[in-house]
């Protein structure tokens, strides 16, 4: 008897059943492999999520009427906007400073009531220069003052971090200054402090110095970094330079943000630090937010520099 | 010559299941339905390609082809008209779009490669 060379002999058949049989069980280990490590990985960013998320605005300069941005409160907002669309809701939102541009009641009123509008539980802010260009910051105080020590410096605890506030913009000469009360303030709040504690600094004017020739800089601010100097973690966030920049000595890392308002020059392009105009179209390039988080076990903060949208 | 055509698409097919795999882990399994799917493509798609490499039967190439065909089809309708309401634009998630999609088109073009038929060299009259 011969075969029909068109059909399959019983061989042949256990023969390809027995691939199609390797084929399936592969691909079942296969996809368990796969979903076992997806689940893990699922896992572990759970257990990374971050002990702490804030957002850093600065500079609104609320007030501000000029070709490099004719509308600073609509700026303003939109980084609000920002801020209220990160996809979960900021520990606090922290405003570092020249919240108005001439500190009249009316522009204080209006930043106040705009920052209303930023959906989180705390809003913080420190004062710029521009918030206390002829009261010694009084206005500044009589809005946002409650709570605050001396000049307006404050400093607080949460999810583990130690956060303190200065204000290095009253008493200007040509850098920015914090003053012997306020250094004597830093020396004792941190005084009881572990040394794993991390530490978030704020301020307007940079504690680095930026570029001394412009004023970008503070003229005591070692003074106030050596009380710090044991921690193993030191993270200083401030505003007034309009550009995003960083440095880091030792164990203090410093970051400048950006602002929503109008861009400055790069530190030495051009005589003085005035503001930019821009293209059309390019303003909002150059202004944005600032995410921040810190997850508990690791020593540096997490930022995240958003342009605005 | 076929060995090679053979050797060269369970390479293609296993670096497509590699990225969907990839994909899948990093965030693709919380997509309803193109999770499951990037799971099945992943993990069948390596199968294929290690019995390829074992020198199983000729549709294993046909089924290699197929999924790799398929998983083009769905890449357009995901930038086009959507996929069970899923759409991304260009090559993101880069560069695993278009890794993925060249992997795939080679696995295809060398299932293709497999049928054509080189011309036989005809013995010379004496």
């Amino acid at each position: 008897m011969t075969q029909d060379p068109n059909t399959m002999s019983r061989r042949q058949l256990i023969r390809h059943s027995a691939w199609f049989g390797a084929a399936v069980g592969l691909a079942v280990v296969g996809g368990e492999v796969i979903s076992h490590v997806a689940g893990e990985e699922a896992a572990n960013r759970a257990a990374a999520r971050p002990t702490l998320r804030f957002a850093q605005v600065s500079d609104s300069h609320i007030g501000f009427t000029g070709a490099p941005n004719p509308d600073v409160a609509g700026t303003f907002g939109h980084a609000i906007d920002q801020v209220n669309n990160l996809g979960y809701t900021p520990d606090f939102v922290i405003h570092t400073g020249d919240l108005t541009h001439l500190s009249t009641s009316d522009q204080f009123d209006h930043v106040k009531q705009m920052l209303g509008g930023v959906r989180t539980p705390h809003v913080f802010t420190v004062p710029g220069e521009h918030d206390s260009v002829d009261d010694a910051g009084q206005k500044y105080r009589s809005v946002f003052g409650a709570g605050t020590r001396g000049d307006g410096w404050y400093s607080f605890d949460i999810a583990g971090v130690h956060v303190i506030a200065l204000v290095n913009t009253l008493n200007l000469k040509k850098l920015g200054h914090l003053g012997t009360d306020q250094l004597d303030f830093v020396k004792k709040d941190v005084a009881g402090l572990s040394s794993d504690t991390p530490i978030v600094v704020f301020s307007h004017i940079p504690l680095f110095a930026m570029y001394p020739d412009w004023g970008w800089g503070t003229d005591d601010a070692t003074q106030a970094l050596s009380y710090l100097s044991r921690f193993a973690s030191v993270t200083c966030l401030n505003g007034h330079v309009h550009q995003i920049f960083s440095k880091t000595e030792g164990n203090v890392t410093f970051y400048s943000g950006t602002t929503t308002a109008y861009p400055l020059p790069h530190p030495g392009d051009g005589p003085a630090p005035k503001p930019v105009t821009l293209p059309a179209g390019k303003l909002h390039d150059a202004l944005g937010i600032r995410e921040v988080s810190y997850t508990k076990g690791q020593t540096a903060l997490a930022l995240k520099e958003a342009t605005l949208q | 010559m076929k060995f090679l055509l053979r050797l060269g698409l369970a390479a293609a097919l296993a670096v497509s299941a590699f990225s969907h795999a990839y994909l899948y882990i990093h965030g693709y399994q919380h997509i309803p339905m193109i999770g499951t799917a990037f799971l099945i493509q992943a993990s069948v798609s390596f199968s294929l390609a290690v019995l390829i490499v074992a020198g199983g039967p000729w549709w294993l190439d046909w089924a290699a082809a197929a999924m790799a065909g398929g998983s083009l089809v769905a890449f357009a309708l995901s930038r086009t008209i959507g996929l069970f309401g899923f759409s991304e634009r260009g090559w993101d998630p880069s560069p695993h779009a278009a890794v993925t999609v060249a992997a795939e088109v080679l696995c295809v073009l060398l299932w293709a490669g497999g049928w054509v038929r080189l011309p036989r060299r005809r013995p010379v009259p004496a």
